[in-house]
Formats: C-alpha cells, sequence, structure tokens
C-alpha cells in the first residue's frame, strides 16, 4: 500500500516537474529568440499561466506524503510523544478536509467555465482546460492525503512512527 | 460582532492555531474561512463560491511563477558543482588568514546566493561542501554550523530572492529596482559576517585553525572557475534590471542555464535529476499552499477593513514615522524567533505596508517601498537564524549531527548582532539602499 | 441610519481616472440619495482577492454585491457585446454608451447578463494607434508590433499585416522602451499613466468612427438587488441605467482631451485621417465582420442584425 501510494505521489510530482521544465524551455526559448529578432513563442504566458498551476497541483501529493508543510513545532515539542502524535493526526485531518474541498470546488469551477465558454484572452483556448488538468493532480492530492490522515490517526493510536519526516 | 471586530478576533485564533502546530498556510485559510463565512452573516455559499476560482487563480499566476523556476534553479545549481568551485576560490584567497576559511564559507555563500533564491537551498548547499573543510582544519562545530547558517541567509539578501519577489507582487513594486536595491545590503551583509569571524576568532581563539597561503597563480586558477555562476548572475539579474525580459522570463533563463552547466558537468543523471524535481515540488508546494491560505486570510482582512483601521489609527495618535517603524522591524525581530521569513511576510506585509506608506519618511512613495521592502527583508531573514526557531539552524545542525544545538545557538548570536547593527545601519542611512536606483 | 452596506470591488487603484470621476461619484450619489442607509464599501485593485477575469463571476456570486469590469476580459461569455468593439464601429462614448445601453435591454439582459443585475454600460473614448513611425494606411503596418485592446483589434491588426502582440497593460510601456513593441492601440486618457507620449511620437487618430473601443459594465448581485426594500431599490434604480452609463463613458472620454493636449505639446506628431483615409480602413476591417458574423452564427446568435442596430443607434445619438 505505502509503495503503491509514494509511487503515485512521487510519479505525479515528476510529471509535474517535467512540465516545469518543460516551461522553462518555452519561456526561455520565447525571450532568446526574441533578443535576439528570430520572434517570440507569441502568448506563450498563457500556456505558462495554465502549466504552471498544474505543476503546483501535481507538486502538492508529495508535499503531503513527506510532512513539508511550514510549521511551528517550538511549543509542542516540548509535549509527550503521544500528544504530539495526536496534534499531528488532529491537523493531518483537518488538512486533508481542506484539501478535499478545495478540490470539490476546482471541480466546481471548472464545471462553471465548461458551460460559460470563457476562453483565454490572446490565444483562445478554453479556460477549463487548465482548470481540468489541475483538478486532476488535485484528485491525486486527495487520496494521498486520506492515506496519510489514516496513517497519522495509527501512528497516534499505536504510538509508532509511521510516514516519513521532510 | 463588526466585521472589524471579526478580523481583530482572527488574530488571537490564528496564533494560537499556529503554536498549536497547525501547518501556516492552514491555519490561514481556516480563519480565512471562518471570516468570510461569519462576515457573510453565516452563509457559506459566498465562501464556497470564492473557493471555486481562487486555487487555480492564485496558482496561475505568471508573476509567481518565477517561485518554482528561482528553486528549480538552485536545484540545479546544486548539482553543477558550482558550490564547490566558489567555496574553493574563496577559500584560496581566504583561507591562510585567521577565521579564514568560515570567511571563505561566508564568501561563497554570497557568491552561491547570487544564482539561488533561496536561504535554505544556499545553507544545505553550501554547508555540504564547506561543513567538512570547517572541521578538517580545526574550526569549532558552533563556530561551524552558526557560520554557515549566517551565510545561507546569503541566499536571500543577494538577489534573485524568491522573498522580495512576493513582496513586490504584495505591494505592486517593480521587482527589477527591489532587487538593484538588495544589492549593497547583501554585500554589507557578507562583509558584515566576515568582520564578525575576524572577531569571534580574536575572542575565542581556539575555535579556529590556520593554513598556509596559497600562491597567487593557484587563487587565479580557483576563481577562473566561477564564471558560470558570473554569466548566470549577469545574465538573469542584469537581464531583468536592463529590461531585456522581464523577472519571470529572466528566472526561466537563470533555470535553463543552470541546467546547461549541471549536464555539462556531467553530474546531471536522471536519478539525481528526479531528485532535484522532487525537491523543487516539496519546497513549491510548501510555499503556495501558504501563498493561498495568505491570500484567502488577507481578503478577509480587506473585508473587515482591519488594514485600514491600524493606518487611520497610526496617523490618528500623530506617532514619529520612525517610531513606527522602528516598532514594525522590532515586531519582526520577535516574531522571526517564531515563524518562517514568507509566512511573516504574506501575513504582515498588507497590514504593515500601508500604515508605513501613509506616511512621511521625506522620500517619494516608491523610494520609502523599496526601503521598506529591504529592511522587512533583512528583520525577518534574521528570523532564519534566531534560535529557538530558526530553519538555517536546524537544516545544518540536521548536516552535522555531533555539534550540539546549544553550541549553534551560542556562536550564531555574534551573527545576529552583526544583522542588528546593519539594520539600524540601512534604517539610519536609506542612500545606502537607494542610491543605486534612477530617480 | 445605515441598513445596508455594498461592497464594490474593482482592479484599479483608487486613484486612477474611472474609479475617481465615475465610480466614487456615484457610490456617493448613492448613499447621499438613500439619505446613509445605503453605506458603498470600495475596494480597489482586486483587495477581496481574484483576478480581474473572476470580477463577473465574484457579481454573480455575492463574493462581492458590485464590480466594475471590462467585459473583454471573459472572451466568450458575452459576445453580443462585442458588437460596440469592432473595429470602426463607435465615434464616440457618449452615444455609443447610450446605444449600448438601450441595445442591452433588448438583447443581452434577459440572455447573457441573466445572472447578474446590471447598473450601466459604457464604452471608453475613440481607441487609437500610438506607434514609432507614421502610419496613414493600413500597408504602413506592415510587420509592426503591437499590443491590441481587445480580441478585435487583434483581428484587425493581422488584417493589416501588424503582429498583434498578447501582453497585459502594465507591460505596455517596458515593452515599447526596449523595442519589443513598436506600438499599442490604447485610448488617449490611458496614454499619460503609462507614459506612451514619451515612448512613441506617433498617433493616428481616425475621423468619424473609431479604430476600436472597450465595453464595461458596472454589476450587481442578482439577490442582493432583488432583497432590497422597495424604496432603496428605486435609489439605485434612479441612479443606474441609461444616464448613468452616459454619464460614465462621456466621463472617461473626457479625460481624452487633456492627454492628447499634453502628447501635441510635447511635439508629437498626431496624424487625423480624413474621411477617405479612414474609409480604407474600414474596407480593411470587412473581413472581420464577415467573421464575426459567422461566429455569433455559430452561437444562434444574429450577428448582421446587432450590427446594423448598433450601427443605426450610434448613428442617431451621435450629433
Ligand atoms: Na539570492
Ligand atoms: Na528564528
Amino acid at each position: 500500500m505505502h509503495q503503491v501510494v509514494q509511487l503515485l505521489a512521487r510519479g505525479t510530482a515528476i510529471v509535474g516537474g517535467l512540465v516545469l521544465v518543460g516551461l522553462v524551455i518555452l519561456t526561455t526559448v520565447s525571450t532568446v529568440g526574441r533578443e535576439l529578432g528570430i520572434g517570440e513563442v507569441n502568448g506563450s504566458y498563457e500556456i505558462l499561466e495554465a502549466g504552471v498551476a498544474f505543476a503546483i497541483f501535481s507538486f502538492f501529493p508529495v508535499c503531503q506524503l513527506y510532512g513539508a508543510h511550514a510549521t511551528v513545532d517550538i511549543f509542542t515539542s516540548k509535549l509527550p510523544g503521544r500528544l504530539n502524535r495526536l496534534i499531528a493526526a488532529f491537523w493531518e485531518v483537518v488538512l486533508t478536509a481542506a484539501l478535499i474541498l478545495i478540490s470539490w470546488r476546482l471541480y466546481e469551477g471548472m464545471q462553471r467555465y465548461i458551460g460559460n465558454g470563457e476562453t483565454t484572452f490572446f490565444l483562445q483556448f478554453p479556460v477549463w482546460w487548465g482548470y481540468a488538468c489541475s483538478f486532476a493532480a488535485s484528485v491525486v492530492t486527495c487520496i494521498v492525503a486520506v492515506y496519510c490522515a489514516a496513517l497519522r490517526i495509527r501512528e497516534s493510536l499505536s504510538g509508532r512512527d509511521l510516514l516519513p519526516t521532510a | 460582532m463588526s466585521n472589524l471586530e471579526l478580523g481583530f478576533w482572527s488574530f488571537p485564533i490564528l496564533l494560537i492555531m499556529v503554536l498549536l502546530r497547525a501547518p501556516i498556510g492552514l491555519a490561514m485559510l481556516l480563519c480565512g474561512f471562518a471570516g468570510w463565512y461569519f462576515a457573510m452573516g453565516g452563509n457559506p455559499n459566498v465562501l464556497l463560491n470564492k473557493l471555486k476560482s481562487e486555487t487555480y487563480t492564485q496558482f496561475s499566476s505568471y508573476s509567481l511563477s518565477i517561485i518554482p523556476m528561482f528553486l528549480l534553479m538552485g536545484q540545479f545549481a546544486t548539482l553543477s558543482g558550482m558550490s564547490s568551485a566558489l567555496f574553493k576560490a574563496a577559500e584560496s584567497f581566504l583561507g591562510h588568514r585567521r577565521g579564514g576559511v568560515a570567511m571563505a564559507s561566508v564568501g561563497a555563500c554570497a557568491g552561491f546566493g547570487a544564482i539561488c533564491g533561496s536561504s535554505l537551498a544556499t545553507a544545505a548547499t553550501m554547508s555540504k561542501v564547506a561543513l567538512p573543510e570547517l572541521r578538517r582544519y580545526g574550526y569549532s562545530g558552533g563556530f561551524s554550523t552558526a557560520t554557515l547558517a549566517a551565510g545561507g541567509t546569503l541566499g536571500i539578501l543577494i538577489p534573485p530572492s524568491v522573498i522580495l519577489v512576493i513582496y513586490a507582487i504584495l505591494t505592486e513594486q517593480n521587482i527589477a529596482k527591489l532587487f538593484l536595491a538588495a544589492f549593497v545590503p547583501g554585500i554589507l551583509a557578507a562583509l558584515g559576517y566576515m568582520l564578525t569571524i575576524s572577531l569571534y576568532v580574536r575572542l575565542y581563539p581556539a575555535s579556529a585553525g590556520t593554513r598556509p597561503p596559497q600562491p597567487m597563480s593557484e587563487r587565479w586558477a580557483a576563481l577562473a572557475k566561477t564564471w558560470p555562476v558570473l554569466v548566470i548572475f549577469g545574465v538573469v539579474v542584469g537581464g531583468i534590471y536592463l529590461g531585456w525580459f522581464t523577472p519571470t522570463e529572466g528566472s526561466a533563463i537563470g533555470a535553463a542555464g543552470t541546467g546547461l552547466v549541471a549536464v555539462l558537468s556531467g553530474s546531471l543523471n536522471w536519478a539525481v535529476f528526479r531528485d532535484s524535481l522532487l525537491g523543487t515540488a516539496r519546497t513549491t508546494a510548501m510555499i503556495f499552499f501558504i501563498v493561498l491560505g495568505a491570500g484567502f486570510y488577507n481578503s478577509f482582512l480587506a473585508l473587515s477593513g482591519v488594514p485600514q483601521f491600524m493606518a487611520d489609527w497610526v496617523l490618528g495618535r500623530g506617532f514619529s514615522p520612525w517610531f513606527v517603524l522602528s516598532i514594525i522591524l522590532i515586531f519582526y525581530l520577535i516574531f522571526g524567533c517564531l515563524m518562517d521569513s514568507l509566512s511573516m511576510i504574506l501575513l504582515t506585509v498588507p497590514i504593515f505596508f500601508p500604515v508605513i506608506s501613509a506616511m512621511d519618511f521625506g522620500m517619494s512613495p516608491e523610494h520609502v517601498a523599496i526601503w521598506f521592502g529591504i529592511l522587512v527583508l533583512i528583520v525577518v531573514e534574521v528570523g532564519l537564524i534566531t534560535p529557538p526557531v530558526g530553519m538555517n539552524l536546524f537544516i545544518i545542525n540536521a548536516m552535522d549531527r555531533e555539534t550540539p544545538m546549544t553550541e549553534t545557538y551560542k556562536a550564531v548570536m555574534f551573527f545576529v548582532g552583526s544583522d542588528i547593527v546593519r539594520v539600524i545601519i540601512l534604517v539610519l542611512f536609506p542612500a545606502i539602499t537607494l542610491f543605486l536606483l534612477p530617480g | 441610519a445605515q441598513e445596508v452596506t455594498l461592497r464594490l470591488h474593482q482592479f484599479l487603484p483608487p486613484q486612477a481616472n474611472v474609479p475617481k470621476l465615475v465610480l466614487d461619484v456615484w457610490a456617493d450619489k448613492v448613499e447621499e440619495d438613500s439619505a446613509g442607509r445605503i453605506k458603498v464599501e470600495r475596494y480597489p485593485s482586486m483587495q477581496l482577492g481574484g483576478k480581474p477575469p473572476e470580477l463577473m463571476d465574484q457579481a454573480i456570486d455575492g463574493v462581492a454585491d458590485i464590480v466594475w469590469t471590462v467585459v473583454g476580459y471573459t472572451p466568450g461569455r458575452f459576445p453580443s457585446t462585442e458588437v460596440f468593439e469592432l473595429p470602426f464601429m463607435m465615434t464616440n462614448a457618449r452615444a455609443a454608451s447610450r446605444a449600448y445601453w438601450e441595445m442591452f435591454e433588448t438583447h443581452m439582459k434577459d440572455t447573457e447578463f441573466k445572472d447578474v443585475h446590471i447598473l450601466g454600460t459604457w464604452v471608453h473614448g475613440p481607441g487609437l494607434i500610438h506607434v514609432n513611425k507614421e502610419v496613414r494606411t493600413p500597408s504602413d503596418m506592415e510587420g509592426l508590433k503591437i499590443r491590441g485592446g481587445s480580441r478585435l483589434a487583434n483581428a484587425l491588426l493581422e488584417k493589416v499585416g501588424a503582429t498583434p502582440v498578447g501582453m497585459p497593460v502594465p507591460a505596455v510601456p517596458e515593452g515599447l522602451s526596449k523595442g519589443v513593441l513598436d506600438g499599442t492601440t490604447i485610448p488617449w486618457e490611458v496614454t499619460a499613466a503609462l507614459k506612451i507620449p514619451e515612448l512613441v511620437d506617433n498617433h493616428t487618430e481616425f475621423t468619424g468612427n473609431a479604430l476600436y473601443s472597450l465595453t464595461f459594465v458596472l454589476a450587481m448581485n442578482k439577490d442582493r438587488y432583488d432583497g432590497l426594500p422597495d424604496d432603496l431599490k428605486q435609489v439605485i434604480d434612479d441612479n443606474s441605467g441609461v444616464e448613468f452609463s452616459v454619464f460614465a463613458g462621456g466621463t472617461q472620454a473626457d479625460s481624452d482631451g487633456p492627454a492628447r493636449e499634453a502628447a501635441a505639446a510635447r511635439g508629437n506628431n498626431i496624424v487625423t485621417l480624413t474621411e477617405e483615409e479612414t474609409a480604407v480602413w474600414k474596407t480593411a476591417a470587412q473581413p472581420i465582420y464577415d467573421e464575426w458574423v459567422a461566429e455569433m452564427n455559430e452561437k444562434g446568435i444574429d450577428g448582421q442584425a446587432l450590427i446594423d442596430e448598433a450601427r443605426m443607434l450610434i448613428d442617431k445619438y451621435t450629433e
């Protein structure tokens, strides 16, 4: 189970990372082309915006899996391990709920743009395309988040660390 | 309860959640949710509708896309062998002096900061190269880790800088001008750290060893090997400043160039490349979750009218601008002991910036905004090395398990002192920050 | 005493022309006419979150109660409004805004804008070309890189052999200064803030019909409007509609004059094409009309009828 989730999270992040590298190349080629007078990739900023949104959404699963979110540990670190695990489990569950809420609303946002025919300004591709890619990545985030929340609860019940830390 | 009261109540609640170890982005998001919910009279519809587009909009941002690109650039820079080239060059010039290897570490950090937009990455990367060398030449554990933790902050103080990008977006300022303004204070920081080192080794002669000087020819040869850093920094920061391209384009070119150097250095195989993508992914998601939470929370604060109220209140009291500025900077120093810099900037700049920009410092509004940005950048960066919560301290201590944290805490206070002296100088003489700027 | 608070959200800073001269005036008037029972809270610069293209949805969803937005920010959603953005359609902002309101009421109110309560519809003053060489004929545009102000302005640029460049407005000065752009289309009003006359020396105006214009709306959340007590609804009604639209468009266009004078005072070359010279451009623009009508037909809208009606109304209201 753990290996499947890990593969899913890492695989998604790598796909997102490759998209990011692709955007780096696209933007570089476009910019260098323009400066050298060869001509730029006109409207590439709209691809960049949609692509980077997908990349960021696809980076969430690994962030979730490795517990990489920024926290302030100073006070809780003084607490006994049992209580500490309980607190971690609590926030993991709340975080998972928030991520599911975000994904659900993202889906509704996508539905709205499918329905209203809105396109981007310059390249005029449908806005919902960007939403759809991002939503797919955020579904993976939800799966990984639910898995992590379940493990954190088990950690707090069993008193053993199960998840990797950053 | 009025919206204003809601806004004020959200501060202690946010703080309690953060201190109870809630992910900071989540705490802000929850406060934003609750704020919009109650401000709409207990109706969740507005909140739910707002969420339909809020996340996608925050993430599909042309200007914020600089952040993953600079992070990727930092990852590639780590692999490209530039960090060790920089260290060797600095070490060959400074290594034979008393405390020289430590000074060289700071110098190399400054050089690495010129191609890396993040403090943590600079601290971690340079530590890999410099920590073993410092220990080899007999530098004490706490002094070594403290030096690298402080040196790491140069990653953000010297442009390019992720924090300055966020500040520029929050306050609608020109990123290129902020980068330019950060340059001299960044150099001052490096010089200040070197001065601190020479003071420290005089106070604690046992904490540092020496080695014989190297011939000049070897020094120049070592320096020559750092040319890719110079070229990339020149093209990225110079190009952004001269208007050849936008900061986003510059970050892409920087990432592409650094990636190319990494490929040519032969160290970029698939496993390494994959790890650099995963490293970028983790940090990017961490940052953007905070960006999302802060965006939501800040829209609620605007709705509640808190920033406007605070600005009116401070102005109504007739406080001197310098007094208000000092209070704000001290606030950052204190909270920097607890919170990470990005969260602090995202959380507080929307509240403090209207206050500062409404006051008369005898400068143009743009200059005030840039100067304040650099000051805030420095004080939040001090937070990275102030005990007890200093991200740079944690990172380096994790790489040097033998040195107890308390040793690092003791030695790093000297660098914190140097930071505070620098902040005072920059507050008293705004021209140091602003003289490079046109008009 | 205050009973109703309306949140007005928009994307410009408070000191810009439209917030200062149109929206604040409107909001103050509403507050005054309601004897203080309505308070209009003003949120400039997208303070309530989101990007400008989302303003319309924020009004529909109630994130804001009232928004001011550029209809063209959401391409594809309000296609009928584009009839006023067609090249060489508008003459002056007052006439076009009046025609826009009239056609909004007959054609768009219950269709494209059915989810929101519209308070005003207007266009900005005549859009023109600002460029680094003298432009008199469409062929002078050959090979120039120009930022077009609207989807249809971009289409026209392509027709005359120029390259439309996709770029947000704030990036225009930088684009012009480093030669990424040879020019831009924009009304005079905005040129001062963007320092256009200092960056390019030539401006080409047209006689009769203007090159292009953008359409704006002031939109209110529907439930919010419906939920107002009748007398406050009346206050809103009294301050919205055709007269407000003409005031808004007219006020915006009145800022064109001083900006044009400033360019002239710098010694810039302002070319005003004669009616005959403008006619050449209109001919070049004809394919845009045909394509637009075809696009509208695909959406089940009689584009030609909209064009004819808009022309008729604009002529009628142009003195
Ligand atoms: Na840097
Ligand atoms: Na700290």
